[in-house]
């Protein structure tokens, strides 16, 4: 197995201009340049790089759904709105490796016909803003970015990159919210279709890719797309930064070859559980991501395939560790209310779903629930799975009715069989009809 | 053509069709709360989910464009519950508090809890609580707890209105709708937010808390504000009209109405000082008079003038009936010519939307129904100046406060020697008059108006007079006035004893020894469209709800 870093190399100082470009930094974009559109999207296809922010998409096939018609303009947005908890992968790219970001992007927009890009970064990341500006001005200033492109790179191809800071809406990282964002508009998700490649930030063609996965198309350029599809998972091949968190010794960012096995990166690689404690919940990617059972975590891959057949989620591969002491009860409380936060309140069964689950998982925290609520927690859950605007919804719905499913004996074990409790809200929650429908499984 | 499958049945489209669009041409209502034909797609509510063959996931038929063979199921195990679940989560939070709630009876909140939910709730939180009676401006009050967060309201103000005064704060089961700093909702449209908003969230100042919707009555007419002449339906309860809602006409105002036309119109039908009965001058002061009396009157003075010194003034205010009986009356029993209207124009006071410059309702149809100078006969301006000049003697002037257009027309009117006036309402123009005729106002009678593209257009009767006979004019009844007769609310309440302008004059020519066999407004119109080109081939029936649009080549002639 391969121990090559493709994002992250351990090269210091990797953030400053002149030591990137020792590097061989801004090679592949001249390289791109010597090659068609068609011929990146090709080798980016064949590379088998899929997406980082989550759903793990193809990015090749994702910038094949760009018209290729001229009559509109064309834009490129980087999602650094990274904001999910658990994932804090991004940052560290825009600290040190930026410009690798830069070059990915400038190649991105050229192969998808971009003549803007948008790097939208989480609001709360003032310090990688900073520093990823710093990036950004040193690379205008010597001609790696802008109209002086052109004669840098000897191509008649130029495009700028413009950091868009965020205002602290998680929602902000949904493509559609974040173009929305963009514009000025209130972060409200929107309805596909149309998708953003066909109408997107102003009615106009965009692609909205992550700021790991624009990261990996420098070294896929200069090395081949032979080279990328041949490290780990053949099916999700390449490196992924795995943000471990949690009750793990050495918790951090960890760039690893996809496939590797998660409890080599719990028990080797983050040092294992503090005090030797056993493991007793996992989630690997991200909050919004289905939990693990620790009991279960022998011989689960991390990639996207491997993933799935183990019931979850690669998400943004960021992991978090749960000892045997912790009570899933109050995390699964603290994610719902996440959630709940977040929601944009745009589309009824989120906005009103989120603070029902809330609700009802901080009676159970009191130790005020019954059995029926466990229950109901699951019902709400699959009434808001599917029937939203957005994803946000799943993200929300996920956690509650994999946790249960998964942990069901530790919320029984917090909840009486039946418990009266003051009805606020007599009239209409005490009303039954004569005949209610029989409830539907889901 | 194109079709898809709904619910087993075959629905026709065309191309670019939503699904909940193609339903809806052919008459079936997929549920909706956000959608509105007439405003962008937001597909906020989910609450017309439904489940297509070969999708994995259930789409929203307000934005899944329809395409050939694609079978669509509202009522399949999934959908079904994907709209009771949708049901439940928009009543977790909601008040229900429908017994004061102006909405009630009217309310998609409700009908669908009736039709789509499951009739039980299993929430038993504490529901969130937001911000109740808050004004947004003028004339809309907000209840934060009864919105349902569809955003019809904001995209009625971006897309309609023109003006971005309403948005979303705030956000999850917080959000809520509010003006932006330091403004308020005052476009002069604002009211017709209160019309599309699904649940009680957003009423009418001017109408809460006023009646039960089940206990007015509603009658399909024409509002009178300007020359537009939007659709609207009239509501009355005990014989008085409570509010104006419009009513679809694509061709005239769509789902609008202005605020101006919906508050400041038919107020004068409710008002303190209408007239009531024939009213005679006696030593300086109106006094009230028998209807023989008056008439005698009348033909007695109008007799004692030369046709010369006699001038007759329609209005654009009366039917197209009554001013064809008036035109025809002054010049076949008086045999005069001096015959004209005044025009109640404000320039610039219309706008791109509905608004209308010409304030009066029916400018077309009274010069269409011939109220013009004859030849040689004097036009409004010349009238009035004779008058000045007291060439002339005698005015009939119907429906028409002609002091409120100009304050030196009081000057000019106190010179007659005879000066009739048919009014609904005492005003400054019958406190100079001789003789006023109570005029029943236009939502008392039959008949129809021109609006300014040429479109004639129905009224039709809502509140009751003295004389007038409910279940011969066609009036609608309301839940209080199940029979229709003396002993229901209706009934007993104040009614009015005014007569439309056609059925005065038949009167007053009658007694002049003309026969005037007139009993209904629809049998004049029979007889325009026996006489006038454009009304050729035309009769109430034809007219109908919507109206009927005139041959515009040869209204282009005709100057407004």
């Amino acid at each position: 197995m391969t121990m090559e870093k493709i994002v992250l190399p351990d090269i210091e100082n990797l953030h400053q201009l002149d030591v990137y470009l020792k590097n061989g930094g801004y090679s592949a974009a001249q390289k791109a340049f010597s090659l068609t559109s068609d011929e990146i999207i090709d080798q980016v296809k064949k590379s088998g790089l899929r997406g980082r922010g989550g759903a793990a998409f193809s990015a090749g096939i994702k910038w094949s759904f760009m018209p290729k018609s001229n009559d509109k303009p064309k834009y490129l947005c980087i999602n650094g709105d990274e904001s999910e908890p658990g994932s804090f992968k991004d940052r560290q790219v825009f600290e040190f490796n930026p410009h690798q970001l830069i070059e990915g992007t400038i190649i991105s927009c050229f192969a998808i016909g971009a003549k803007v890009s948008y790097v939208y970064i989480r609001g709360e990341y003032h310090k990688w803003i900073k520093l990823f500006q710093k990036a950004l001005d040193d690379a205008y200033a010597n001609n790696f970015v802008g109209e002086g492109m052109k004669q840098k790179f000897g191509t008649d191809f130029s495009c700028d990159i413009y950091i868009h800071k965020g205002a602290g809406a998680y929602i902000c990282g949904e493509e559609t919210s974040l173009m929305n964002s963009i514009e000025g508009k209130r972060g409200y998700p929107r309805i596909k279709p149309p998708f953003p490649a066909q109408s997107g930030l102003w009615g106009n063609p965009t692609t909205i890719n992550n700021v790991e996965t624009i990261t990996n198309i420098p070294p896929i350029i200069n090395k081949g797309w032979e080279w990328f599809a041949s490290i780990g998972e053949p099916k999700h091949p390449g490196t992924i930064l795995f943000g471990i968190s949690g009750h793990v010794n050495k918790p951090g960012v960890y760039e690893l070859p996809s496939g590797t096995l998660l409890t080599e990166l719990i028990f080797n690689y983050a040092g294992g559980v503090p005090g030797n404690k056993k493991v007793k919940c996992v989630i690997p990617g991200g909050s919004s991501m289905p939990p693990l059972r620790g009991d279960q975590i022998e011989g689960i891959k991390m990639d996207a395939e491997s993933l799935k057949i183990a019931g979850s989620a690669i998400g943004t591969g960021g992991v978090i560790v749960m000892d045997e002491d912790t009570d899933l009860v109050k995390v699964l409380a603290r994610i719902a209310k996440f959630y709940y936060h977040e929601s944009c309140g745009q589309c009824t069964p989120c906005r009103e779903g989120t603070g029902w689950m809330l609700k009802l998982l901080n009676r159970i925290v009191r130790g005020e629930g019954s059995k029926k609520d466990v229950d109901l927690l699951i019902s709400v859950a699959n009434n808001i799975d599917g029937n939203t605007v957005c994803a946000l919804g799943e993200a929300a719905a996920w956690p509650v009715k994999f946790m249960i499913q998964r942990f069901r004996d530790e919320f029984d074990a917090r909840v009486k069989d039946e418990i009266m409790i003051p009805v606020l809200n007599k009239v209409h929650s005490m009303r039954k009809t004569a005949n209610p429908l029989s409830p539907v499984q889901n | 053509m194109p079709h898809f499958i709904l619910d087993g049945k075959e629905i026709q489209f065309i191309q670019g069709q939503t699904i909940i669009e193609a339903a809806a041409k052919v008459g079936i209502d997929i549920p909706h709360f956000c959608w509105h034909p007439s405003l962008t797609v937001s597909g906020n509510c989910r609450v017309c989910l439904v489940e297509i063959e070969k999708m994995p996931k259930l789409a929203i038929a307000c934005s899944t464009l329809a395409s050939d063979g694609m079978v669509v199921n509202t009522n399949s195990v999934k959908a079904l519950s994907a709209r009771n679940a949708v049901m439940e989560f928009l009543l977790i939070n909601h008040p229900l508090d429908c017994p004061i709630c102006d909405e009630a009876g009217e309310c998609k909140l409700q009908d669908y809890a009736f039709d789509h939910s499951v009739g039980e709730s299993r929430f038993v939180e504490n529901k969130v609580h937001k911000e109740k009676r808050v004004s947004l401006g003028t004339h809309v009050m907000f209840d934060g707890e009864r919105c349902i967060s569809c955003s019809r309201c904001i995209r009625f103000c971006d897309e309609i209105a023109g003006v971005n005064e309403l948005t979303f704060i705030n956000r999850g089961d917080k959000v809520t709708i509010d003006t932006f700093p330091g403004k308020e909702l005052s476009n002069p449209y604002s009211l017709c937010v209160t019309d599309i908003c699904p649940v009680g969230a957003l009423t009418s100042k001017d109408f809460r808390f006023k009646s039960r919707v089940w206990d007015m009555s509603s009658t399909k007419t024409i509002c009178s504000g300007c020359s537009r002449g939007c659709n609207v339906e009239m509501w009355v309860r005990n014989n008085e009209i409570l509010r104006l809602t419009p009513r679809y006409n694509e061709e005239v105002n769509s789902y609008w109405m202005c605020d101006e036309g919906r508050l400041n119109t038919f107020k004068s039908v409710n008002a303190d000082i209408r007239v009531n009965g024939p009213h005679i001058k006696r030593d300086g002061t109106l006094v009230k008079a028998g209807w023989d009396e008056v008439f005698a009157l009348a033909t007695s003075e109008l007799k004692s003038y030369n046709k010369s010194e006699i001038a007759v003034l329609g209005s654009a205010f009366a039917t197209c009936e009554e001013n064809f009986v008036l035109a025809k009356f002054a010049k076949s029993v008086l045999g005069i010519k001096n015959i004209d209207f005044a025009k109640h124009e404000k320039p610039n006071s219309g706008d791109d939307i509905l608004i209308r410059d010409d304030k009066s309702p029916n400018s077309f149809g009274a010069e269409l129904a011939g109220i013009h100078p004859l030849k040689d006969g004097l036009n409004f301006q010349n009238i009035m100046r004779a008058i000045d000049e007291k060439k002339i003697k005698a005015l009939y002037l119907v429906e028409d406060d002609l002091v409120s257009l100009d304050e030196d027309y009081k000057k000019i009117l106190s010179k007659l020697e005879l000066f009739i006036v048919h009014s609904s309402n005492f005003n400054s123009t019958t406190e100079l008059a001789d003789i006023v005729f109570p005029a029943a106002t236009y939502a008392e009678k039959n008949g129809t108006w021109i609006n300014f593209q040429g479109r004639i257009q129905k009224l039709l009767p809502a509140v009751m007079t003295v004389e007038m006979d409910r279940s011969l004019d066609g009036m609608a009844m309301s839940r209080l006035d199940k029979f229709g007769t003396e002993f229901d609310r209706w009934g007993k309440s104040k009614k009015m004893n005014a007569r439309p302008i056609w059925k005065i004059i038949t009167s007053l020519a009658n007694a002049l020894g003309t026969k005037y066999k007139y009993q209904t407004s629809e049998e004049i119109f029979d007889e325009m469209s026996k006489t006038i080109d454009l009304f050729k081939g035309l009769d109430y029936q034809r007219v109908g709800e919507l109206g009927v649009k005139l041959n515009v080549t040869t209204l282009a002639k005709v100057k407004v």
